[in-house]
């Protein structure tokens, strides 16, 4: 069975239980909660899809060609091949489990504390290499930033929370510039004026989603190229995840970003470019837009009307 | 409608079941809280009688009898020449002068025996005692004077009321004749109790009431700065080390059965070792808290790195993904961000270990800090003893007064033992804080 024939023109009715089945057979709840129990060559229609839409543009900052993560001897993703362009948002979609925060976290190597994590295939910043030899994983870390999907302040001041980053890079060379800086990430992530008498609290005082936007000053304090963001407004209510969504289309202005999300209403929102991932493989990207009116493959739709996922 | 009976009818049953067993359900939960109270509350019995035993028996030995004794100092029975040199009166002997002023207070006293009784009414210690005053006020040779010198402790002992006047003549340290000088001297206000300020200030001796717990306490000080000061660094960095960096593999596991079976070993084979390796291989001196300290830093590691490694293990990994994602080394995530989150746990487990090694004796047995210890160490080479020994050493002694300065050792190893406690709960809180 060749792509095409997965396509959404060529839809047969019968094809689509087939599908419907396998899934219930291995439902994805199960596979999903833990990513390394996500094994993607057991599912070999999977292996055999393309990557279709638009994956590559032409002023990409990050390049992904051929990438294959693997978890022991479990593989995670195959053949990803993806760009991330200047100043854009990218959403990456998908079922749990499918491979997007695992590709999100290659991007600045936090794969790398996971010791039976194998990454094969190349990812460039900037053209440079991030797995080659001579990359630091220090210097690439300051140059992409992330939040996680749990909020994540230090147990510190708010003041700590963001001065240490700059700290560590030695970024100021006196407090005043210190002061500067913090006041500035503060700003840009719109917290300042909710924390500024309160300095000196604790980061992990504050409400999820204050937290959320420390988290993500923290990340803008060492003024990172592109910033990763792994579901950050999971943890969230819907005000919060509104002032950080507002945050990201201000931010996309100075920054690369990539975003995973769940919630495909905040992809439209927030991103210019979409890649839905499932089991392990980029089945398709392209303009936010199109992926939501008019998905070119049939798993991409499935998902976005919610008939899985 | 049939149907609707049958939902009906399973739901009423469903309902009775959960009721008949809800009564079980309830009474089981009552009577295991029940068990828990009666646990606790027996715990706190024997608590309760012990520090009660303790308190009682050791707190008397806080206070001392003194006994106003009028004396003369007469160069001739000091056995001094005029203008006597400070050497001359080291050397000068008190102690007739002392007897000769009890015997004065009690003309009525006749015959060897009986002189005898009287002498012993004042503790041997008073003579230095009085030796000190004269150095310090040469004046006062060829006087006469009131001076309070100290009760031989079975006489503090009678002073105390510890003694029953109804048993026997036999049965007690204190003959009939000695009571009643006690009373007599009683009743002219002659005797006093003072705080014991000796207890604090001096070494073990063979009089109860010469001997004070300094020495032990000092020792024990001693041994445990040795103790800390080797393990928790060591403990705190292999625990890190073998969390954070060393790869799994055979031998980091080995390395870790050995450190969890290290934990295990009865704390007297520590004190071979220490013999074997110690003192008579490196030639380190023999009942010195510095062997004491390394002896007992072996005997603390195992837990000091066992707990540390678990509060490590515990700080949540978003921290630290939290700290590398913004750019810092591994170093630096463990040093700023993993290691304060983890220190209370790892507080705990150092004050664990060191409260162990306070209370050991075993070890400590076989490398010499057992010695009657008169003189209080200066540091950490200087022959001493710790609390333990202390204790273990008066209360296997014969002499009466040395039961209450068991039992007050005991009080002064619980007190040093909260003071410890009292510490680390400080510092956890100043670590939580931040």
């Amino acid at each position: 069975m060749d792509t095409v024939s997965m396509r959404k023109e060529h839809n047969i009715p019968g094809e689509s239980a087939v599908m419907d089945k396998q899934l219930a057979d291995k439902p994805l709840e199960g596979i999903v909660e833990n990513l390394r129990e996500c094994d993607v060559r057991e599912s070999k229609k999977v292996h055999q899809y393309e990557t279709i839409g638009k994956p590559f543009t032409d002023n990409a900052r990050i390049s992904a060609r051929d990438v294959n993560v693997y978890y022991g001897d479990k593989q995670a993703i195959i053949d990803a091949s993806l760009d991330i362009g200047s100043n854009e948002v990218l959403a990456m979609i998908g079922p749990s489990g499918c491979g997007k925060s695992t590709f999100l976290r290659c991007i600045n190597r936090m794969n790398d504390i996971i010791p039976i994590c194998r990454v094969e295939g190349s990812i460039t910043l900037d053209g440079e290499d991030i797995y080659g030899s001579d990359m630091d994983t220090v210097l690439l870390r300051a140059r992409v930033g992330m939040v996680f999907q749990k909020p994540n302040p230090f147990p510190k001041s708010i003041y700590e929370n963001v001065a240490y980053g700059p700290r560590i890079h030695g970024l100021a060379h006196n407090k005043a510039e210190m002061d500067d800086i913090v006041e500035k990430s503060l700003r840009r992530a719109s917290l300042f004026d909710e924390v500024k008498d309160q300095l000196d609290k604790p980061g992990t005082g504050l409400s999820g989603g204050q937290q959320q936007r420390l988290c993500i000053a923290r990340a803008i304090a060492v003024s990172p190229e592109v910033i990763l963001m792994d579901e950050p407004c999971s943890a969230l209510d819907p005000i919060a995840t509104a002032r950080i969504e507002e945050l990201i289309d201000e931010l996309k202005e100075k920054y690369t970003i990539a975003i995973v999300t769940h919630s495909m209403q905040q992809a439209a929102r927030v991103s210019q470019r979409t890649a839905y991932f499932h089991l392990g493989k980029i089945i398709e990207v392209g303009d936010t837009r199109e992926i939501f009116t008019t998905p070119q493959h049939e798993l991409t739709e499935n998902y976005i009307t919610g008939r899985f996922g | 409608m049939n149907s609707m009976n049958n939902k009906k009818k399973y739901d009423t049953d469903t309902t009775s079941r959960v009721q008949a067993s809800l009564k079980k359900r309830y009474a089981r939960e009552k009577r295991f809280q029940l068990y828990g109270r009666m646990a606790v509350l027996t715990g706190f019995v024997f608590l309760f009688l012990l520090l009660a035993d303790i308190i009682s028996k050791g707190t008397p030995a806080f206070t001392q009898g003194f006994i106003k004794v009028s004396l003369t100092l007469d160069p001739e029975q000091l056995d001094i020449q005029e203008n006597p040199t400070k050497d001359d009166l080291w050397k000068a002997d008190y102690s007739a002068v002392i007897k000769q002023g009890l015997r004065d207070m009690f003309p009525e006293v006749d015959g060897r025996k009986q002189k005898k009784q009287l002498y012993r009414l004042i503790s041997i210690g008073a003579q230095y005692n009085l030796r000190d005053y004269v150095i310090e006020h040469p004046e006062a040779i060829g006087k006469s004077m009131q001076i309070w010198l100290m009760a031989h402790s079975e006489a503090d002992s009678y002073l105390k009321g510890q003694v029953k006047i109804d048993d026997p003549e036999a049965d007690r340290r204190i003959t009939d004749n000695q009571a009643s000088w006690l009373d007599q001297l009683r009743e002219q206000g002659l005797t006093e109790k003072r705080f014991n300020t000796t207890f604090f200030t001096s070494g073990d001796s063979r009089e109860p009431e010469l001997a004070g717990i300094k020495a032990a306490l000092f020792g024990s000080f001693f041994t445990l700065l040795v103790t800390f000061l080797l393990s928790f660094p060591v403990g705190v960095f292999a625990a890190i080390y073998l969390e954070e960096f060393a790869p799994r593999n055979r031998l980091t596991d080995l390395i870790e059965i050995n450190i969890n079976n290290l934990a295990a070993v009865p704390s007297i084979v520590f004190g071979l070792l220490g013999l074997a390796v110690f003192i008579n291989f490196f030639e380190l001196p023999r009942s010195a808290p510095l062997v004491g300290g390394i002896v007992l830093s072996l005997m603390t590691l195992p837990t000091i790195i066992i707990t540390s490694r678990t509060s490590i293990q515990s700080v949540s990994p978003s921290i630290r993904e939290a700290a590398l994602g913004v750019g810092a080394s591994k170093l630096q995530t463990i040093f700023h961000h993993v290691l304060p989150v983890a220190m209370p746990g790892v507080l705990t487990g150092a004050i664990i270990g060191m409260a162990q090694a306070l209370g050991e004796s075993a070890p400590l047995l076989m490398i010499g800090m057992v010695a009657f210890i008169m003189d209080v160490p200066g540091g950490i080479t200087d022959p001493s003893t710790v609390l333990p020994i202390q204790v273990y050493l008066w209360a296997d002694s014969p002499e009466r007064g040395f039961m209450e300065k068991t039992s007050a050792a005991i009080m002064v190893l619980m007190g040093f033992l909260i003071i410890m406690n009292a510490l680390a709960i400080y510092l956890r809180k100043r670590f939580e804080l931040k």
